[in-house]
């Protein structure tokens, strides 16, 4: 594969998924600073992995597969950023707000996600975005049984603790 | 709220813009990232090797052109020459086991942990390394009938090294411990929900 192949294939996978990625990285980080550094890190190994995608999956399957598994590990080097200097292509933001209204029941949804483990994280955005059970076997390398049992018991918290926010009322 | 509502409101953010991306600034960073060729593991292989082929060299070098009869500095360029050798039959084998790790989250995370495993192992190796590499030059020191005070310097420097060595083992070893409870986490959970 050139260079100019696959860069081409890359344009298209940002310009048709950037928006899976932009939740992986909202459930993910905190800061504008570490969204920046997490979009990076997805963009460069979606980059890594065009040579090795064989077509067996859809390409949406895959791009989750990598965003997520850089978002697990990029979580363990997270602290070393907060007292870094910026250097000047880090000044300069990747990534830049929408103006878009927020919708607070998605912002309450995010933090509900913000606090769980990795792993829950992981499956919670592979549960929402309407993966089956088999497709995200083969994106966390575990049995469906296993996702099943993790699967029921994210939505008996979640939908726990929704009934909380809409008693409250807010 | 059932959780179908919850995926409702998931789903409300498909049709908004959540970020712009400053194209250009990706394209540099890339670019940047690209130039990083070496990795913490394979930079500190490097100079590992590097400093025992040369330092061995050096050693071997001297005493032959000194023509001095010092046996512990030949047993000490023998000895890194063996280290640089471990190191690279090491390197071999961690290349070799880093292409069979499935594309899973699961596999990334064994193959994390493998070379997480490898750099406390080659850790651990380097740090016990120079006891016998500061035995051997403290013992040709004394064959060569230098002063105390270099023998003296030579073992705080070795003493040093050694506390160094063990402060950059701990590092590896907490940053192995976090992968296998993440590991944990994400293959043993089933079996304890069932019970």
């Amino acid at each position: 594969m050139t260079d100019n192949e696959q860069k081409i294939i890359f344009e298209n996978w940002l310009g048709q998924h950037k928006g899976l990625i932009f939740k992986i990285i909202r459930a993910y980080t905190f800061t504008a600073m570490d969204q920046d550094d997490l979009f990076q890190e997805i963009t460069i190994q979606m980059w890594h992995s065009i040579p090795s995608f064989r077509q067996e999956s859809a390409v949406t399957t895959w791009i989750y597969r990598v965003a997520l598994n850089t978002a697990i590990k990029w979580i363990g080097k997270e602290r070393k950023y907060y007292n870094q200097p910026e250097t000047k292509d880090v000044a300069q933001h990747l990534l830049q707000q929408g103006k878009e209204q927020v919708d607070e029941r998605l912002s309450w949804l995010y933090e509900e996600i913000h606090k769980l483990d990795e792993i829950d994280r992981s499956i919670t955005l592979l549960l929402l975005d309407g993966f089956s059970y088999k497709e995200m076997a083969s994106i966390l390398g575990i049995t469906e049984s296993n996702v099943g049992v993790k699967i029921n018991r994210i939505k008996k918290q979640l939908t726990a603790k929704s009934k909380k926010y809409d008693y409250h009322g807010i | 709220m059932e959780f179908e509502e919850l995926q409702q409101i998931w789903d409300s953010q498909n049709n908004q813009s959540l970020y712009a991306i400053n194209e250009q600034a990706l394209y540099n960073r890339i670019l940047s990232k690209k130039k990083q060729v070496n990795h913490i593991t394979n930079t500190s292989e490097l100079l590992i090797f590097i400093v025992n082929i040369v330092g061995g060299c050096f050693i071997l070098g001297t005493t032959i052109y000194n023509q001095k009869v010092n046996i512990s500095m030949y047993i000490l360029s023998a000895w890194m020459f063996s280290s640089a050798s471990y190191l690279l039959l090491n390197r071999v084998r961690r290349i070799k086991e880093g292409h069979q790790f499935e594309r899973s989250m699961l596999g990334e995370l064994k193959h994390a942990l493998s070379t997480a495993t490898y750099q406390v192992r080659l850790s651990q190796a380097m740090r016990w390394n120079i006891v016998p590499v500061g035995l051997l030059s403290i013992l040709s020191v004394i064959e060569d009938g230098k002063s105390t005070w270099i023998i003296i310097i030579l073992l705080i420097f070795f003493m040093l090294a050694f506390f160094a060595g063990g402060w950059e083992h701990g590092i590896y070893r907490n940053k192995k411990h976090e992968l296998e409870i993440l590991l944990t986490k994400l293959q043993h959970e089933s079996s304890d929900d069932n019970h």
